[in-house]
Formats: structure tokens, C-alpha cells, sequence
């Protein structure tokens, strides 16, 4: 644990802080100088056909195997390559038909679903879409197969098989009621795969293999550089979008080159000279310059579980409800999401967000009040203090470790921030430092991370599980087993809350279900929900009719680019 | 004029090294806890059981005991099997040769212009103007090796960047041409490798030229210009040679920060993505590349100092004739490096001082 970053004081400036001067100098050369204003016109008009949009990515994709392309580079493409058999409604997370000719028939207690499969459509290698390819295809995604290291799909749970009823019709059958399969049939982790597509192993979904990748959505993979570029081109006989949209046909576009480059100066600089036509991830403190340049700004929503921190109340420190009372009392949201991001990060007023499957309105719970917080730690027998003015109790120190969030904005920012706010009530907050890989394998110990900071988005009521529960991401890890910790200290409720949202095959039953569970995680303090984390994007103006799916992903089938 | 045992002993030698780099490496990433394997499944974005992630961990292997791993992994690299990346699954083989060839032009253009720039340096620095307007030029050529060592990579890189493609649009930095993409991270690389090298010329240039020998053909009326070429050069160049073996590491080192900030695929950018996903095969190949460039490098260096200086023949070269007359003039300290360097073409120094008289 030597390696733990003590918390900053107050005034000095370390080696860290002139680094990141001087990275951050790039940035502000670009953004502050005189890059010419783009002035197209920002009026949508008649969409156009053609053009190659140019968009940057962070970092490299590293497998189009659908169950995993929750990673962003990899669902950046995915979303675009495949087709589904639902589409959900990005605004009203409503289902509706795609390749499947109308909504499936559910059983009543939600253990068989039955789709009827659109004719007429084919992968991108010329083979037809047909009943037993998508069985095919659920067979492997709900169960995964080790042997070939292709896991599971965390959306998809019970599965048991499938059956093939006749040439148009698939039913899907499920060992326990299983309400959230309809939503996950229409998100990029089950984007159809050709017959030869599924054949592959881990490693035929991994670069250098792009081009066996055959689905039937808008584009087709053309082109790999691996670690660089990967390039889709439009399908012209592309004639099975969504009947719910009014676009129909191939794409506007002819095609999107996804780059790659891990500068962020770079990416931004190259959208700014116009050398690209857009990038993902643009940080908040450059919205107010990208928008000054004239380009266009999108914040996506992504409709999940909010960005914050989870207490993991199985450890000592953290078992006591007092304690994590007085955390919640002692951080102040509003400073972080005031003092770090912009308005495009709503002040979370829920464990999920306002447009989140199962949201309730929580604001209220989790409020600011650093002498209520002083007063529950002493209650609590943290009262003396040692000579560096921290809590100490029985010898020990009242001292915590936070993982960096990499994925998340700003992460360690808003952990230094909440460092300075815990210190003021003598609680010592360490940032554990280190790459993703580091982060992933501490926070699979109570010992190394004791408060978890995270978000997940999907738009299903299930994304509570898929977060929560001790047989998924067990943010908590709340499982027996899962840690060395006793497992008396497992709290069984909140698997049994999960359960009963999982399996109830009633919509209005599940709203309430996963209501209750809120109520439960803000009742034990479990949980302290910082912002609605979106997806921001910029574009240059020529690009029109940019979208993304439920929770945030770009989706460019109905984007044009003028002047083509 | 190789010395074939000798040559097979190096060769022997290099096999050694590469054999300890893959075991010290192999030990060292071993001794990281957590592995690529976990890192990779137990990612939250896959949202695994713990028990589904165990599966895997059995089926990849992950668990065998260490040395059963080694072996499997050592008689993998000597059959040409690198394994496959743990973070895609892709085989290394093709990751790897996917990036080596951008590195290598990478490598070879950014040392030849570290070598132009070292040079240009050097000479100026030594042989500038040491009055006049311009003798300024020579005080601040003499310190750019130390500002040229302390400019960080990345920064130069990124600034490189802003000024010629973004600010004056002279390279676009988004799918550049072949040429167009070599231009910024070559001047990236150069500039930095280019600073040892100067600043090792600088000092051995003006060694030399206070050397009796030079003196000597200074007095017999050689010009500086000649003088520089023929006298100084030649002796000047070997501690220069040496440190361009030594600096092939800086190069790799250069290589992954410039790769990253120019988004080329190459050795140092899959080496940065590796490191973060503790994909250990990948990183086992780029330590055997890296040894064997390294080794390969000074194997040719050292194969080149005899070539250059004559006096270093004489240990292993097999031309009796040659090895007599350059011992004999090397054996006496006082003419030894006048002779050695009059001496460059096999001659003896007498001609040479008569070609400048005539």
C-alpha cells in the first residue's frame, strides 16, 4: 500500500501538477489560437448522399464480438455494422420492430419469446438471414462459450435454448422469467453475425480480423489498418432499417473512416483545422471553446446508472451506517459537478438517470451538511484525532481508498476534490493510482478499494442488476466468495430486491421493484450518485443529422454530410 | 577480413542475451500481480460472474504453474509461435507485424536525421566562426545537445503538431500520405537521439584538434576544411559510434511516446496499449525485438570499428601483412593516433604530408 498518493496538501505544487501543465499546454495552444471559425450553415435541409465522414476515436477497437463491445470503441462500430432484431427509441426507450417483423410473443410469466424474422435480408458475405441463424446466434451470445474465451452476454440471463418453429419464426426459451430479454435483443451487444461470424474464436473477433466480420446493419467493414484506421462503407442494398423511422434505404453517408489517436490534443486540434469531421470524448473544460469555434456540440445521454460512488459496506470501516451517513454529509456534489464539468452534467437527482428505465426522484437524500457529518463520526466513536488531524479510533486510522474511475470524466479530479472535502471532517481519502488493468484487479478486494466509483448504462430496468447484484459487476462485492471478508457481513437483501425486479414480467410491477430498490441502497446509504454522465461528441457543421442509440453511442445512419 | 570465430562467438553471444531478456522479462511480468487474463474478463464492462471468470482462467491456462507457462511460452518463440494478445485474442504475430515495418522506417529515418543534425552541430560548434558577427553562432550551437536532451518527446511532438499541421495546414495529420506521415514524427524522434551523439562529437572533435598529430599537419600546411575530413574526422567519429550503439534503446523509448502522439501503429504504440492491459505475450515479443535490434546494433557497431580505426584490426584480422605495419606504428604512443589516422588507407604517413605539399 506504499504506493498510495497521500492526500495533496493544501499549497504545495508537486511534479504531477507541472506535467500536466505542460500536457495540457498542447491543448491550449490549439484551442487558443487562431484556428479559422467554422461558418458553415447549421440548417438541416434536404440530406444529400455521400461523403466519407472522418471520426476519431480515443483508442483502438479490440473485439467486435457483440457481448463485449460495451467498451466505446468497440460499440462506435458495432452499433453501425449490425442490425437488430428490435429498435429502441433513443428518446421514448420504447421497442419496436427491425428485423423482426413485430414485437415478439411473451408467454405470461416471461419464459418464452417467439420473433417472426423479416424476409429479404442478408449479411454483408451474401448469406440470408434466417430463423436458425438467429438461434444460432442467441445460443452462442446467452451461453458463451469458454473454450473459445467468448463470454456470455451479461445482458441475456436464464437462457436455456432455442427452438426453430418454422422458415419465419424463432422462439427463445428461458429456465426462469426473464422480462429484460426484449430490450436486449436491440442493443449492438446482440447485433446479428453471419453464420461464418460466429464461428470464430476470441481471436477471429480481434484486430487483424475485421474483414471476416459479416453482419446486416447500414455498413459493412472494408478496410483494417490494425491499431490506426478501420473503415465502413454503406450498403446500397441496405432496405430493412427500422419501419419506425422515415428514413429508409442505404445510409447518406458512403461511408465512415474511425481513427484513432490516444492525443486528445491531437484529436481535438485535427476537428478544430478541420483535418477530421468529428471526435468523441470532448472534456468538459473545452465545450465552451469547441462551441466558440463554431462547431457543433453534442452531450448524449446515457440513460444508466448514474456516475458516483458505491460504499462497500463489508469492510470494517464502512459497516457502521453512521460512517457512511457522515461521507454522504461530509461531500458536496454540487461543488464537484460546479467547479469540474458543465451544465451538459446534470446534478444527479437519483441512483439513475431522469431518462433511465425504473428512474425515481431521490433529490433530497443526499445532503450537504459537514457539521451533521462531524456529529455522526463522533457518535460513532471516531471523536479523537491524530496529530495530522485525522479520525482515529481503537489506533486506526479513518482511512479509505477510492479507485480511479478511467473510463469515467474527470474521475480523479472529482476524487482530489472529494479528498478536500473529506479531509475537513478528518477523513483520509487515498487515490488508488495506476492503468485500467491496475484499477480492475484492485477493485476485485476489499483491502485495496473500499469505495468504488463508477457508472453503467443500459436502458433496461436490469441495468440496477447488471450493476449491483453479486453475480454481475457486484459493484459492492456483496457476493459470498467474492472476497475474504465473512460472509456474514454479504447483505442478502439487496440479491433479493434484484431478483424480484429480474423476474417479474410485469412493466408497472417492475417500475415499482426497482423503485423499491432505490429506496433501499438510499435507506442504507449505500450509494452517493454525483451526476448524469453523457457522451459528448463534436462535429464540424457540414455534419448533419448526427445520432446516438439509448445510451449514447453514435449512430450515423442517418447522418449527411453538405456540400457532398 | 572477418574473423569467423570471432563473428560466431558474438552471434553466440547474442543468443545468450536474448535467451536472458526473455527469462528476466518472463520473470518480471510474472511477478506483476494480477494478470491480463483477469484484467481482461473481470472488466466491469463484461460484467462476468466470478465463477464464469474462473472458467476462463482455466481454460486459458492462466493458472498452470509458472514454469510449465516458461517453457510453453520459450519453445513457442523458438518454433516462431509468439501466442496470442490477451487484451484481443488477435495472435501477436500479426500484431506485430502489422507495427514493426512503421517502426523500423520510423527508426531508420529519425536516426539518419539525428545523425545530420548531430553532425551539422558538432561542426559548427567546433569549427564555427570564433569572432565576428556570427560568433554567437558557435556559443549557442555548443549547448543545443543540453536543451535538445531536456526537450520532453511528447511535448515537442505535440507541438510539432500544432504549429505545422494545425496552425500553418503544411502536413495533415489525418491519413497523411506515406512521406507526409514520416516528416513531424521523424523531427520528433531526431532531435532528442541527435543530442548525445553531437554532444559526444563536440567533445572528441576538440579533443583531436588539440592532438600533436594535428598540429603536426596543421604546421605542414594542411587547410582546416582538409584537416577536418582526413585528420579529425576519422579519430573523432569512433566515441560517436559507440554511443549510436548505446542510444538504440533511447530510440525504442522515443518510439513509444512519438507513436502514440502521431497515431502510428508501430512496436512503441502496441508496446503502451500492452503495458495497460498487462497483455503480457505482446510485451514478452517486443522485449525479444527490442533485445535483438539492441544486440544486432552493436554487433554491427563493433563490426565497424576495425573498418574505421586500424589500430583495432589488429586483435582479429587475418591480413598478417596490415596487422604488422599498423602495430607497429600503434605500438608507439607518442605518433600513435597521427599515424593512425594518416595510416586510415593503408599507407604510411610520409604521402600523406607530401600530397599536401604538392
Amino acid at each position: 500500500m506504499t504506493d498510495l498518493r497521500p492526500p495533496a496538501s493544501a499549497s504545495t505544487i508537486d511534479r504531477r501538477s507541472i506535467l500536466s501543465l505542460g500536457l495540457g499546454l498542447g491543448t491550449l495552444i490549439t484551442l487558443s489560437a487562431c484556428t479559422p471559425t467554422d461558418d458553415a450553415p447549421l440548417t438541416e435541409g434536404t440530406p444529400v448522399q455521400g461523403g466519407v465522414l472522418k471520426y476519431f476515436e480515443p483508442q483502438t477497437w479490440t473485439l467486435l464480438y457483440p457481448p463485449s463491445v460495451g467498451f466505446y470503441p468497440n460499440g462506435g462500430i458495432m452499433n453501425n455494422i449490425s442490425a437488430r432484431l428490435l429498435w429502441q427509441d433513443p428518446e421514448t426507450l420504447e421497442l419496436h420492430p427491425w428485423l423482426a417483423t413485430e414485437l415478439p410473443q411473451v408467454n405470461a410469466d416471461a419464459t418464452e419469446y417467439t420473433f417472426t424474422i423479416r424476409n429479404g435480408v442478408t449479411y454483408s458475405d451474401g448469406t440470408p438471414l434466417t430463423p436458425e441463424n438467429v438461434a444460432k446466434n442467441f445460443d452462442l451470445f446467452g451461453r458463451g462459450d469458454e473454450a473459445r474465451t467468448l463470454p456470455v452476454s451479461e445482458q441475456i440471463s436464464n437462457y436455456a435454448r432455442s427452438e426453430v418453429l418454422d422458415e419465419s419464426r424463432v422462439r427463445f426459451h428461458f429456465s426462469a422469467p426473464t422480462p429484460g430479454f426484449a430490450q436486449a435483443v436491440s442493443t449492438m451487444n446482440a447485433g446479428l453475425l453471419s453464420d461464418s461470424t460466429l464461428d470464430l474464436d476470441a481471436e477471429g473477433f480481434g484486430p487483424g480480423g475485421a474483414l471476416k466480420i459479416h453482419t446486416c446493419g447500414p455498413f459493412r467493414i472494408t478496410a483494417e489498418t490494425i491499431g490506426t484506421k478501420l473503415s465502413v462503407r454503406a450498403r446500397e442494398d441496405y432496405d430493412w432499417a427500422p419501419p419506425h423511422l422515415t428514413h429508409q434505404g442505404r445510409p447518406y453517408l458512403d461511408g465512415i473512416d474511425y481513427l484513432v489517436n490516444n492525443e486528445y490534443s491531437v484529436r481535438i486540434g485535427a476537428v478544430l483545422s478541420g483535418q477530421a469531421d468529428g471526435v468523441r470524448d470532448v472534456q468538459a473544460p473545452d465545450e465552451a471553446r469547441v462551441e466558440e469555434q463554431g462547431l457543433r456540440l453534442y452531450a448524449k445521454p446515457t440513460n444508466g446508472i448514474n456516475n458516483g460512488i458505491n460504499f462497500r459496506f463489508r469492510h470494517p470501516l464502512l459497516s457502521d451506517i453512521r460512517v457512511r451517513r457522515a461521507l454522504i454529509a461530509a461531500i458536496d456534489r454540487e461543488e464537484v459537478v460546479d467547479k469540474l464539468f458543465t451544465p451538459n452534467f446534470p446534478l444527479a437527482t437519483g441512483v439513475v438517470a431522469k431518462g433511465a428505465m425504473g428512474y425515481k426522484d431521490q433529490s433530497g437524500s443526499w445532503e450537504h451538511n459537514p457539521a451533521e457529518a462531524n456529529r455522526l463520526l463522533d457518535d460513532a466513536g471516531w471523536s479523537r484525532r491524530n496529530a495530522e488531524g485525522y479520525r482515529v479510533k481503537d489506533g486506526q486510522v479513518l482511512a479509505l481508498v477510492v479507485n480511479t474511475a478511467l473510463p469515467q470524466p474527470r474521475s480523479n479530479e472529482v476524487q482530489t476534490l472529494i479528498q478536500q472535502q473529506l479531509r475537513r471532517v478528518g477523513v483520509r481519502l487515498a487515490i488508488n493510482p495506476g492503468d485500467q488493468s491496475k484499477q480492475t484487479l484492485d477493485a476485485l478486494s476489499l483491502d485495496t478499494i473500499q469505495i468504488y466509483h463508477s457508472m453503467v448504462a443500459r436502458a433496461e430496468f436490469d441495468n440496477l442488476r447488471s450493476n449491483y447484484a453479486s453475480v454481475n459487476r457486484d459493484v459492492f462485492l456483496n457476493g459470498t466468495g467474492r472476497d475474504d471478508a465473512e460472509d456474514s457481513t454479504v447483505d442478502p437483501e439487496i440479491d433479493r430486491l434484484l431478483d424480484e425486479l429480474a423476474t417479474e414480467p410485469v412493466a408497472a410491477k417492475r417500475q415499482r421493484a426497482a423503485e423499491r430498490f432505490q429506496d433501499y441502497l438510499v435507506e442504507k446509504a449505500y450509494v452517493l450518485p454525483f451526476f448524469e454522465e453523457p457522451q459528448v461528441f463534436s462535429f464540424r457543421r457540414r455534419v448533419h443529422g448526427f445520432e446516438t442509440e439509448p445510451v449514447g453511442r453514435p449512430s450515423f445512419y442517418n447522418t449527411w454530410l453538405a456540400g457532398q | 577480413m572477418l574473423d569467423v570465430k570471432y563473428l560466431f562467438l558474438r552471434l553466440g553471444q547474442a543468443v545468450l542475451v536474448l535467451l536472458l531478456a526473455f527469462t528476466a522479462a518472463f520473470v518480471l511480468l510474472s511477478l506483476i500481480p494480477g494478470d491480463g487474463v483477469t484484467a481482461r474478463f473481470a472488466d466491469p464492462a463484461l460484467g462476468l460472474s466470478a465463477e464464469q471468470i474462473a472458467d476462463i482462467r482455466e481454460q486459458t491456462g492462466a493458472d498452470a504453474p509458472a514454469l510449465n507457462r516458461y517453457l510453453l511460452t520459450l519453445v513457442g518463440f523458438l518454433t516462431g509461435n509468439f501466442g496470442f494478445s490477451v487484451q484481443t485474442g488477435a495472435a501477436v504475430s500479426t500484431i506485430v507485424a502489422a507495427a514493426l515495418p512503421s517502426t523500423a522506417v520510423l527508426a531508420l529515418s529519425g536516426f539518419l536525421t539525428a545523425l545530420v543534425f548531430a553532425v551539422t552541430i558538432a561542426v559548427l560548434a567546433t569549427y564555427g566562426p570564433t569572432s565576428g558577427p556570427l560568433r554567437w553562432v558557435r556559443r549557442v550551437l555548443d549547448s543545443t545537445p543540453s536543451l535538445f536532451i531536456s526537450i520532453p518527446v511528447f511535448w515537442l511532438g505535440i507541438l510539432l503538431i500544432q504549429v505545422f499541421s494545425f496552425q500553418l495546414g503544411l502536413v495533415s495529420v489525418v491519413e497523411p500520405g506515406s512521406a507526409e506521415a514520416l516528416v513531424l514524427p521523424t523531427l520528433t524522434v531526431a532531435v532528442p537521439l541527435s543530442a548525445p551523439i553531437a554532444q559526444v562529437l563536440i567533445r572528441s572533435i576538440t579533443e583531436v584538434k588539440t592532438s600533436p598529430f594535428v598540429k603536426v599537419t596543421q604546421a605542414k600546411g594542411a587547410s582546416e576544411p582538409w584537416i577536418l575530413v582526413h585528420a579529425v574526422a576519422r579519430n573523432a567519429i569512433l566515441p560517436g559510434l559507440t554511443i549510436i550503439g548505446l542510444i538504440f534503446g533511447e530510440l525504442v523509448a522515443g518510439a513509444v511516446v512519438t507513436e502514440t502522439v502521431f497515431g502510428r501503429n508501430g512496436i512503441g504504440q502496441i508496446t503502451a496499449q500492452a503495458v495497460t492491459h498487462r497483455d503480457n505475450p505482446i510485451l514478452l515479443a517486443v522485449v525479444v525485438i527490442a533485445t535483438f535490434g539492441y544486440v544486432l546494433i552493436n554487433l554491427i557497431v563493433d563490426l565497424l570499428y576495425p573498418v574505421i580505426d586500424v589500430r583495432l584490426r589488429g586483435t582479429r584480422t587475418a591480413t598478417p601483412t596490415q596487422v604488422g605495419t599498423v602495430e607497429d606504428t600503434a605500438a608507439e604512443p607518442v605518433t600513435g593516433s597521427f599515424a593512425g589516422v594518416a595510416t586510415a588507407r593503408g599507407t604510411t604517413p610520409a604521402p600523406i604530408a607530401g600530397e599536401e605539399e604538392a
